[in-house]
C-alpha cells in the first residue's frame, strides 16, 4: 500500500481517513472485474484533466448537453467513449440522462466497465476535492499493478430501478462477498452492487469521509467535529449546486 | 437527512437556502460559514476556498475543518454515484420528500426532474 498521501499536510488528519484514501489508492491501481490497473489509473489520470476540458467547458454552458456532440481534449489514453463517460460525469454529473448512458451501453461497452468507471471516477473526485478544500496538493496517483479483470458478473444484478443494473438486498450470492450491511441498505449503497469489488473499495473511502455506516440513521452523535445538521448542511447545498436529485 | 437531522437537534433550517443560497433563516451554528465553504469547493474557487477554510480554522478549529473538507468531498462522490448510475430519486430520504416540497424550493427545476 502507499504511503500517507498528504505528507506535507499542516493538518492533523485522522487516521481513519489517511487509511482510507490510501487504500483508494491501492484499490485504483488493481486490476477491477473489468478493466486493468493500467485502464483504473488512467481514469483517474483523465477526471483530473477533465477539469480543464474546453468541450466540457462549452458543454456545461449549453441548455441541451445532449445536443451537442463537441471532441474531449483527452490525455490520449482511454476510448473516446471512456473519456467522454469520465469528463460528463466529472464536469456536469446533473444533467446526465438514460439516453446517455444507455448510448455508451449500446455502442458496446459493458455494463460492468460502466459501473466499476463511475467507482474509479467517483473514488479520484473525492479524495482530489478532499485535497482542494484543505488546500493541500493532490495525492500521487500509484503506478498500476499487473494482471486481467475477472469479469465477474453477480447471478443477482438486474436492470430494473436503475439505468444500469444492480443487486438488490436479498438477491446476493456469497461469491459476491459482502454487499448490505442491512437488507434496507438505500438506492445509493445499490448503485454499484453490479461490481461488488467496486462498491466496497468506494464505501470505505465514503465512508471515512461522511459517517460511518451504523451512525447513519443515528442523528445524535456524528462521530465527528461537526454536529450532524452542520454534516447535512454541507452535503444538501453540495448536492443541489450539482442539482442532485438524490 | 437534513431535516431528521434538524429536527434531532432542535435547530430551524429553511430549505430555501439549501437551493437558494444562505439567507439567514437556518439556526445551525456556522451556518453560512459552512454553506460558504461548500460553495466554494463545489465551484473549485481556490481564493473563495481558502478564505472561508481560515475563517473555519479560526472559529470552528482544526477538526472541524477537516470534516468540513471530508463531508463536501464525500457529496461529490455522492452525486456522481447517483447521477451516472441513474438510481431512482424517489426513495431519497426515505421517500419523504413530497412533490409540493419539492416544487415549493426548486428542486423541480432541476435538469433530470425537467426531463424525466
Amino acid at each position: 500500500m502507499a504511503g500517507n498521501p498528504f505528507p506535507d499536510s499542516p493538518y492533523d488528519i485522522r487516521s481513519d481517513l489517511l487509511s482510507a484514501h490510501e487504500a483508494a489508492l491501492a484499490a485504483i491501481a488493481r486490476p477491477g472485474t473489468w478493466l486493468t490497473g493500467e485502464q483504473r489509473v488512467w481514469i483517474a489520470e483523465e477526471v483530473r484533466n477533465a477539469r480543464t476540458c474546453p468541450a466540457c467547458a462549452e458543454l456545461r454552458e449549453a441548455l441541451s448537453p445532449g445536443n451537442l456532440s463537441l471532441e474531449h481534449t483527452s490525455l490520449g489514453n482511454l476510448s473516446p467513449a471512456q473519456v467522454d463517460i469520465v469528463h460528463r460525469v466529472v464536469t456536469d454529473p446533473g444533467r446526465l440522462s438514460e439516453r446517455w448512458c444507455r448510448g455508451h451501453i449500446d455502442d458496446g461497452m459493458p455494463e460492468g466497465e460502466f459501473v466499476e468507471m463511475i467507482g474509479v471516477i467517483a473514488m479520484t473526485v473525492i479524495m482530489d476535492t478532499f485535497a482542494f478544500g484543505l488546500g493541500l496538493p493532490e495525492a500521487v496517483l500509484p503506478g498500476p499493478a499487473a494482471g486481467e479483470p475477472s469479469r465477474y458478473l453477480p447471478p443477482g444484478a438486474r436492470r430494473e430501478a436503475a439505468w444500469l443494473p444492480i443487486v438488490e438486498p436479498g438477491d446476493e450470492t456469497p461469491e459476491d462477498g459482502p454487499l448490505y450491511p442491512t437488507p434496507t441498505a438505500g438506492y445509493i449503497h445499490r448503485a454499484l452492487s453490479m461490481v461488488p469489488q467496486s462498491k466496497r473499495d468506494y464505501w470505505n473511502l465514503a465512508g471515512a469521509h461522511y459517517l460511518e455506516g451504523k451512525r447513519v440513521y443515528d442523528f445524535g452523535d456524528s462521530g465527528r467535529a461537526i454536529s450532524r445538521p452542520q454534516i447535512e448542511i454541507i452535503a444538501a447545498r453540495i448536492s443541489a449546486l450539482h442539482q442532485c436529485l438524490y | 437527512m437534513l431535516r431528521e437531522s434538524s429536527n434531532a437537534a432542535d435547530s430551524e433550517i429553511d430549505l430555501h437556502d439549501i437551493t437558494e443560497g444562505y439567507r439567514h433563516d437556518t439556526d445551525i451554528e456556522h451556518a453560512e460559514l459552512l454553506m460558504g465553504f461548500a460553495e466554494a469547493v463545489a465551484r473549485r474557487d481556490e481564493n473563495g476556498t481558502s478564505a472561508h477554510r481560515q475563517k473555519m480554522l479560526e472559529l470552528m478549529g482544526e477538526p472541524a475543518t477537516v470534516d468540513a473538507a471530508a463531508i463536501a468531498a464525500a457529496f461529490h462522490g455522492f452525486v456522481r454515484l447517483a447521477d451516472a448510475i441513474g438510481i431512482p430519486y424517489e426513495g431519497a430520504a426515505g421517500g419523504t420528500d413530497s412533490t409540493e416540497m419539492r416544487d415549493e424550493i426548486g428542486i423541480s427545476d432541476f435538469y433530470r426532474a425537467r426531463h424525466a
